[in-house]
């Protein structure tokens, strides 16, 4: 029995038409550590990470998340997905509920707890990400910044044991990053298992464990942050950093 | 001449008030069971399976594609060569269902589609189930772009009914054509029938536009 982490892609492909999006993966990421995940646009980063929770389907290789193993007629995708928070660029709060109710319509409807339990959770939560005053605005009311730190209150709301972030920043005005990247430490520092697609290397050197550059599909290298961005290995890596890292 | 008419038309209130009677029956039952169905039918024509999708998409063109005189007909005259006996009102309902359920499929079908990607994503990423993506997520934002025009096609239902005069249903249109052949004055008997039938409709074209204007507002509540 080989060791498993929490989750791990052995041997990963995917295509998108004859287009070679994820070229052979094999990553393990173990229970509380932080990956970050960078690379040049196009080069999979992102669908790397939604292959994990199942909105991209992956060709050949083994997945497995949480001991589940994906594309397993015995996983149940949908209760596999209750324990993993995805962060999107775009936020994706529905925006016909307000914050609170972003947050608790999951925890309702799917843990099945009874609404007020749910409320007083959500309450909570969301003054954690600093909108204790924001809960009954709706998503259109609210700043960029402001949305994404609901849409890590609703995945925090699940209590899951993975969080996934799709460029959570790259969406925002640059005024509002650090406001996501702070609650974003914090949950990393209570020891969540996190994997994020992300070009903030002050946030990769603050809580990462490791990065991971992509580029055209493959994993071109892994290690320490401080491996990474002091000592990159490899070409590709250095023309990438040198461009992230000019300004 | 003009008074005896007038007088002759008075004393075919009753009959008017059974064939507005029967309109808005018709309208009502149809319009509820094909709303009902209409909604059932959009959402399985933008689900996953693809052999309902494109089943229903055929029926809905077909019927869209062919005039509803000849639906009622076919529904009224040839099932009862199967073996299928219906009366007029059934095969009333059934008709005027069938075409009820088949324009609001396209319009469920159409709020459906203009739901960002996102928004379902974000729903499965949570673990929602098909049901309550749709049910939660799915459907109140849909509503939004569905409403103002599912309001407008009850409009054009209702006027479609009269129809069902041809099969021999005591409509407010049949009473027209009853009432004509007793006051000779087609003109002044069918302003009256429209009369009939715009007092069913300008309520609902008030309440289409209301809604148009209320879907534009900030945050997509949906509240009727």
């Amino acid at each position: 029995m080989t060791k498993t982490g929490m989750i791990d892609f052995r041997g990963v492909n995917k295509w998108f038409g004859a287009l070679n999006v994820l070229k052979d993966i094999t990553l393990s990421v173990e229970p509380r550590e932080v990956v970050v995940v960078c690379g040049p646009s196009g080069s999979g980063k992102s669908t790397l990470i939604r292959c994990i929770n199942g909105l991209e389907t992956i060709k050949d290789g083994d997945l497995v998340v949480d001991g589940q193993r994906l594309g397993d007629p015995a996983t149940n995708m949908t209760r596999l997905r209750t324990e993993i928070g995805f962060v999107f660029q775009s936020f994706n709060l529905y925006p016909h509920k307000t914050a609170l109710e972003n947050v608790t319509l999951a925890p309702i409807h799917v843990r099945k707890i009874p609404r007020a339990e749910a409320d007083k959770a959500g309450r909570e939560l969301l003054a954690k990400v600093g909108l204790a005053d924001k809960v009954n605005a709706y998503p259109a009311q609210l700043s960029g910044g402001q949305q994404q730190r609901v849409a890590i209150a609703r995945c925090l709301g699940m209590r899951p044991k993975i969080m996934l972030f799709d460029e959570p920043t790259s969406a925002l005005d640059p005024e509002m990053i650090s406001e996501v990247l702070d609650v974003m430490v914090a949950v990393a520092e209570e020891g969540m298992t996190m994997m994020v697609v992300t070009h903030e290397m002050g946030f990769a050197r603050k809580v990462a464990q490791r990065v991971v550059f992509m580029d055209a599909g493959a994993i071109v290298e892994a290690g320490t942050p401080e491996e990474f961005f002091s000592d990159p290995k490899t070409d590709r890596s250095r023309a990438f950093l040198s461009k992230i890292l000019r300004h | 001449m003009i008074w005896q008419q007038f007088l002759s038309l008075a004393g075919s209130y009753p009959l008017a008030l059974r064939g507005l009677g029967m309109t808005v029956m018709l309208s009502l039952i149809s319009l509820v069971l094909g709303t009902a169905l209409g909604f059932g039918l959009g959402i399985l024509r933008t689900g996953g399976n693809r052999l309902a999708a494109s089943v229903i998409g055929a029926w809905v063109d077909l019927i869209r594609g062919t005039p509803f005189l000849v639906q009622i007909f076919l529904i009224f005259f040839i099932l009862p060569e199967l073996g299928i006996e219906l009366d007029a009102f059934t095969a009333g309902i059934i008709a005027l269902t069938n075409l009820a359920a088949c324009f609001i499929c396209e319009i469920v079908a159409a709020g459906i589609r203009s739901v960002p990607t996102g928004q379902v994503e974000a729903a499965l990423a949570s673990g929602l189930s098909r049901w309550q993506r749709m049910r939660q997520v799915v459907l109140p934002q849909a509503m939004r772009i569905v409403l103002p025009p599912l309001v407008g096609q009850y409009v054009l239902l209702i006027k479609d009914s009269s129809v069902v005069s041809a099969i021999g249903l005591t409509d407010l249109t049949r009473v027209g054509w009853l009432v004509v052949q007793r006051v000779p004055n087609g003109l002044l008997v069918f302003f009256l029938v429209g009369v009939g039938y715009f007092i069913v409709c300008y309520p609902l074209i008030m309440l289409a536009r209301r809604l148009e204007r209320r879907m534009g507002a900030a945050h997509g509540e949906v509240q009727l």
